[in-house]
């Protein structure tokens, strides 16, 4: 009789709320271009918005600010507008409206847009991240882990494995600032990360072993590009993950219980 | 591993006043309803305006004629209510001060089959509840287990550890006579073993809600099929049968909370069953419109009288009718349903970390009946899912969409 409060848009504006130290440090050092990347990026990713409500009906989400957030940090510098509008608009349209909407989509529409920019014009060159910028990605996991919205075990799961894989002598130190970044904007989103308890640390850790593999056997790709990477396929992955931790619960309820 | 699963869980805040001292108080006006939405083919057994004992049968059903449903008071025949096909929508009984129980013949010998009876005569059989489905067993079942729940979580629930105490003989002998209708375990469930409880499964049971319904102790101690039905009962409900057992009359009462924010005292009442939610509220609402809710906050339902198997009443204050929102966001809302939902901390918790919420809520949502039942919803009824319905906010209506997988579900096991 009673409801409670856990819809769609609370979640988003706790997931903004997480991110807003981030966003504020990045604003700091970025100065007024990053300013205007940023409302670039919200003017184009809310009238995709606006035109699928208008077309299909669907309720506009300030989930689109999220991405436009994590595209305006991390997009590769110097693109222009006609390129930037683009990308913005396959990974909008294309990463989350045609699946109706966020909470429906398979990858981060943030994601498929950096993916995007970076198979289509690779020639440009990759954002540097300020430590400062980093360091707030700290606070965002806190805040976004402790309300609830952001998944303990993605975030567990891929500072366990990236822990693990640093011990073991993988070159991966010149990696960690664009890899946290990318793991708190993008991998731990609740909606495209895996949902099953297991699942999530499996998630978490395959996001990590990707960015090993990549620190490895990836020569002269930046950070930014090879997080992002590692981020497009650790999304893809997650049903899979969800599927096969699934699968071992069943399993194990059919040996307890017997069928 | 254990320990964490038994602890998760949320803690919904339902405010109410504080409580005063607990008391006897049996409405004026009693009332028998069917369980749930089903629909109850009765005979009747009595006219309108006659007398009835208390313990005395009323009706009995068209289908099992040996279970009666009995007068839960002394009382006259009010009103008898019954749709064509004489579907039982209520028979209203009024109290009567002066009148007699009826005693029933004990059983000589420990044959299940005379217990049975007796159960079903004294209408002790229609407080059974069944999983799957949740319906009250047929006269023959016999179920793979039993569950009896000595705990309860729902906001401002009645204490089970109340009725218990003082009654532990009754509840030993109630249990001894529960453990000779089952081949399989009879499980206990409470925060910590019953002493002086021998041959029982104690399922330890955790603080938070949903950890204390039937739904999400069987569905991790002992999953329900529907050739493996599992049944449960209240430990108040086990007392009484132990009361049965040595006295030969049934007590009808029951204990209950009467909370909510439209109260101005917070009350717990031992009363009839079936009773007047308006007599067991009386002179305790704030002024000003509210709803009579059968159940808890969480799962109940508004209603005149006590459901069966409910042992809460919750009052809440009338909200105002909302202002109609504008023809455009409310085409573009009512378009996107369901509503996607978003797997958050509040889920995972809200399914008492016995099943996966999410997966779960998918395949109800998708009307994908073979990978609910795979995933346990046969264990589970509406009320193991409110806490759910709470957290997503209502939309989209797991308790619903678990309510019509059930339906589905058990035509096509009756067919």
């Amino acid at each position: 009789m009673i409801r409670g409060l856990w819809d769609r848009e609370t979640v988003a504006l706790l997931l903004l709320a997480a991110l807003l130290p981030m966003a504020l440090t990045w604003l700091w050092f970025g100065g007024v271009a990053a300013l205007g990347r940023l409302a670039l990026a919200l003017v184009i990713s809310g009238g995709w918005h606006l035109i699928f409500m208008l077309a299909r009906a669907q309720p506009p989400s300030l989930s689109g600010a999220l991405a436009a957030l994590a595209v305006a940090m991390l997009a590769p510098e110097d693109l222009g507008l006609v390129r930037l509008v683009l990308g913005i608009s396959f990974g909008a349209v294309f990463g989350e409206l045609v699946f109706g909407g966020w909470g429906r989509n398979v990858v981060h529409p943030a994601t498929v847009t950096l993916a995007f920019l970076g198979f289509g014009f690779p020639a440009f060159p990759w954002p540097d991240l300020d430590l400062p910028v980093v360091w707030a990605a700290l606070p965002a996991a806190l805040i976004g882990v402790a309300t609830g919205v952001m998944p303990l075990g993605v975030i567990g799961g891929a500072v366990l494995a990236g822990g693990l894989a640093l011990a073991l002598g993988v070159p991966g130190v010149a990696l960690w600032p664009a890899a946290a970044v990318v793991l708190v904007l993008m991998v731990a989103d609740p909606v495209t990360s895996a949902h099953t308890a297991l699942g999530r640390w499996l998630n978490g850790a395959l996001y990590a072993g990707l960015l090993a593999l990549f620190a490895l056997h990836w020569a002269d790709a930046a950070p930014v590009q090879m997080a992002v990477a590692a981020a497009l396929l650790a999304a893809l992955a997650a049903p899979a993950l969800d599927e096969a931790a699934l699968a071992l619960w069943s399993a194990r309820r059919r040996t307890r219980h017997g069928f | 591993m254990g320990f964490l699963v038994r602890n998760t869980g949320l803690a919904p805040v339902v405010p109410t006043p504080p409580a005063v001292a607990d008391m006897v108080r049996p409405t004026e006006e009693a009332a028998l309803t069917p369980p749930g939405r089903a629909d109850l083919r009765v005979e009747m057994l009595v006219e309108e305006g006659a007398p009835v004992a208390e313990g005395a049968p009323v009706a009995r059903l068209r289908e099992a004629p040996e279970v009666v449903l009995v007068a839960p008071m002394p009382a006259r025949v009010g009103r008898i209510a019954l749709r064509p096909g004489r579907k039982l929508t209520e028979i209203v009984l009024f109290r009567e001060a002066a009148g007699d129980s009826v005693t029933h013949a004990l059983p000589e010998t420990g044959e299940p089959g005379a217990l049975r009876a007796l159960m079903q005569v004294s209408g002790l059989w229609t407080r059974l509840r069944q999983r799957p489905f949740g319906v009250w067993p047929g006269p023959g079942d016999r179920p793979a287990a039993i569950a009896v729940m000595a705990a309860d979580t729902r906001p401002h629930a009645p204490d089970p550890g109340a009725a218990l105490a003082g009654a532990e003989e009754d509840f030993a002998r109630g249990c001894h006579a529960l453990a000779g209708l089952t081949d399989g375990p009879l499980l206990v469930c409470a925060p910590a073993p019953v002493p002086g409880l021998t041959g029982v499964r104690h399922v330890p049971v955790g603080p938070r809600h949903p950890q204390g319904l039937a739904g999400i102790c069987l569905h991790r101690s002992f999953p329900a099929r529907p050739e493996h039905p599992v049944w449960d009962i209240a430990a108040e409900d086990v007392v009484h049968l132990g009361r049965l057992l040595a006295t030969g009359s049934l007590p009808q009462t029951r204990r209950v909370t009467v909370s909510g924010a439209a109260l101005t005292e917070t009350r717990t009442v031992v009363c009839q069953i079936g009773a007047d939610l308006r007599g067991l509220t009386y002179g305790a609402t704030r002024p000003g419109p509210h709803r009579l809710i059968s159940g808890s906050a969480l799962d109940g339902h508004p209603a005149r009288w006590l459901a069966p198997w409910h042992r809460q009443v919750t009052v809440l204050p009338e909200a105002a009718p909302a202002k109609a929102p504008h023809w455009f966001l409310s085409a573009l809302t009512s378009s996107a349903r369901p509503r996607p939902v978003i797997p958050t901390a509040a889920l995972d918790q809200s399914g008492g970390g016995a099943l996966p919420v999410m997966a779960l809520l998918r395949a109800l949502s998708v009307g994908d009946d073979e990978t609910a039942v795979a995933l346990g919803a046969l264990s589970l009824l509406e009320e193991d899912l409110a806490l759910l319905d709470y957290a997503v906010g209502g939309a989209p209506a797991p308790g619903a969409l678990l309510r019509a997988c059930l339906d589905r579900v058990a035509e096509e096991a009756g067919a």
